[in-house]
């Protein structure tokens, strides 16, 4: 197998733009056009590289020219360039938003830089084929996460971004120390080798195993461990916010299906029951408190709890259907959650006081109907309802339960309360709709209207129009989710292009 | 060797945690550090299963590895090579997070924990 070097062109073009970034602190609007051109050109490479990973199979870089064991190795399969390219799509997403994003935040000289080391770190843990690596990427995503948050246009930012450190800092230790614990067992960090080893493991792998999903979890925000995540993200500048309720939750999923279909696909028996319930209290958790909340920020936040639950009660199941409806649901709740949180975003940026409580932007978006349309064609995907792809994901989902649940009471009774779930989505997506572009503004909104325009709508009118793109052509893209999921019963093939021969 | 290991790491580890869990958020960054100490140790145990004499290898050629380390069996030098990067990690992280608890701290005028309750929605 030949090195690929698309791979490294992923990585470091972020990277390096970065660093140009720093080179050009003061001078804001070349930063931004700096930070656009490299985030199209990883989006191309990313994009490139899946391709080449679906049609030629497996590629993979051996940095310094280590043959795997020893070295580190970028591993790109179907899997990671299903994450990759909607990390790499809301990647450019964003950077296309912050061109019109009035925030204050956007103007200071830190931000570019930082935004880039956060994509290079998060295009980084889904190319990674070592552990470790794994490790010092999701390190390097938490300290640029933080620094963007505590420099927030909100006071309130530093509060927050403190909080997240602790927890995320505690969950970022306990992935070392699992990596560590399966140094010991396999005495290597290459993910092919470890499953390759993994099943003639003893105790001990077990508790790597436990360890690694606990840090898993805890970065995907499933239930309870998902204290920190509804503050964080509705404190997060509109674009941050976007990337981090949308992909980098999506980072302790990837590594979920990494951990029970790669690493240790025959100690996971347990594991997939907790999932399936952790999933379903997610869900139910998730969704009644968003219709609870009152910000519309916090309501997707905590919306993305709920979606994430969809996630993991398919990586629960475990079969190919239910594999697929996992990938497929990442990707799309990944264009979905970031189109809607830039709504609210520019929702924010239509009230003098850049506030996002519902009390506060009532009427609002009142005869603003491009806002409105994508708003509600926005919610309506979110909510699983055709033609759209959230609707597709959906049915993946139920599909996947279908084929896990035969003659199985229990199974059925979760498929039931998964169904149940979906429908609370619709619940507070109309309502937000209702209060913000349905009923007229009332006397204190009408003061904090500003006259002058907010953010611009670009970037999720993109996002949204592609979600119902891949709602009406979704046959590809469930091809292609399949093809992946398919991939992912049969190590063999990522072991071999990994070790060679 | 191993034993002694086991139980400085486990102090170390239960006051990190101890610490993690007080009230004084600059105890609480300590607590981290702490932590961090505890877990790079751990590491450090992993890789002195076969041998703990540093793996400094004589210039010559040699049959056998053991014969090529001056002292004995060598540690495997990959974890240590984890630490120092664990290291630098951390080293980082801890910066960052004092100098947050910093601006915390003027911003309040306390950092107690307690009083960090403005998040609220």
């Amino acid at each position: 197998m030949t090195d690929n070097a698309l791979i490294l062109g992923t990585i470091f073009t972020p990277f390096a733009a970065g660093i140009v970034c720093l080179a050009l602190w003061g001078r804001n609007r070349a930063q931004r056009w700096v930070m656009l051109l490299a985030a199209l050109l990883a989006m191309g490479f990313a994009l490139a590289l899946g391709a080449q990973a679906l049609t030629s199979g497996t590629q993979i870089y051996r940095l310094g020219g280590w043959q795997p064991p020893y070295g580190i190795t970028l591993v790109a399969d179907g899997l990671t360039a299903a994450f990759l390219s909607a990390a790499s799509i809301v990647g450019f997403a964003i950077t296309l938003y912050t061109f019109g994003c009035k925030d204050k935040q956007m103007t200071r000289s830190a931000y570019a830089p930082t935004a880039m080391m956060q994509l290079t770190a998060l295009y980084g843990t889904f190319l990674t084929g070592d552990i470790f690596t794994f490790f010092v990427f999701m390190e390097l995503m938490v300290i640029s996460s933080v620094i963007l948050v505590a420099t927030a246009d909100d006071k309130l930012g530093i509060e927050a971004a403190t909080k997240y450190l602790l927890i995320s800092a505690m969950g970022t230790l306990f992935l070392l120390v699992g990596v560590g614990t399966s140094y010991a067992v396999f005495g290597s960090l290459n993910m092919a080798d470890i499953a390759q080893k993994s099943a003639e493991a003893g105790a001990l792998a077990g508790a790597a195993m436990v360890i690694l999903a606990c840090s898993f979890l805890l970065k995907s925000a499933a239930f309870p461990f998902h204290f920190w995540q509804p503050d964080f993200h509705t404190i997060a500048p509109t674009p941050i916010h976007a990337l981090l309720s949308s992909v980098v939750v999506k980072v302790g999923v990837y590594g979920l299906i990494r951990l029970t279909t790669l690493l240790f696909p025959t100690l996971v028996a347990e594991l997939r029951v907790i999932l399936i319930v952790l999933g379903i209290i997610g869900i139910f958790f998730g969704s009644l408190t968003a219709l609870r909340t009152f910000n519309v920020k916090r309501v997707l936040a905590y919306s993305t709890m709920g979606q994430i639950g969809f996630i993991l009660i398919s990586i629960g199941w475990g079969n190919t259907l239910a594999l697929t409806a996992a990938i497929l649901y990442s990707f799309n709740h990944a264009l979905v959650k970031s189109g809607m949180l830039m709504m609210a975003g520019w929702l924010a940026s239509q009230n003098k006081l850049k506030s996002s409580k519902i009390a506060q932007s009532q009427g609002l978006g009142y005869k603003m109907p491009l806002a409105s349309a994508l708003f509600f064609i926005g919610g309506l995907a979110l909510a699983g309802i055709p033609p759209l792809n959230g609707f597709i994901s959906k049915l993946a989902v139920v599909q996947g339960g279908i084929a896990a649940s035969e003659g199985d009471v229990v199974q059925w009774l979760v498929l039931g309360l998964v169904i149940g779930g979906g429908i609370l989505t619709l619940l507070y997506v109309t309502r937000l709709w209702q209060a913000i572009f349905q009923s007229p503004p009332n006397a204190q909104t009408a003061e904090l209207k500003p006259a002058g325009a907010g953010d611009s709508l670009l970037a999720p009118a993109l996002l949204i129009g592609g979600c119902v793109l891949l709602g009406v052509f979704a046959q590809p893209v469930v091809d292609i989710a399949q093809t992946i999921a398919v991939g992912l019963a049969d190590t063999t093939p990522y072991i071999t292009a990994v070790l060679g021969g | 060797m191993g034993a002694i290991f086991a139980v400085v790491t486990g102090i170390l580890f239960g006051l990190g945690v101890f610490q993690l869990l007080r009230r004084d958020l600059i105890k609480v960054a300590m607590g981290f550090f702490i932590l961090f100490t505890a877990i790079n140790l751990f590491l450090l145990a992993v890789g002195t299963f076969d041998g703990r004499v540093a793996p400094y290898v004589q210039p010559g050629t040699f049959e056998r590895l053991e014969d090529a380390v001056p002292n004995g069996i060598p540690s495997d030098p990959l974890v240590q090579a984890l630490i120092l990067t664990a290291i630098v990690i951390s080293f980082g992280s801890y910066a960052l997070l004092l100098g947050m608890l910093n601006v915390v701290g003027k911003r309040k005028n306390s950092i107690n924990a307690d009083d960090l309750d403005d998040l609220k929605g």
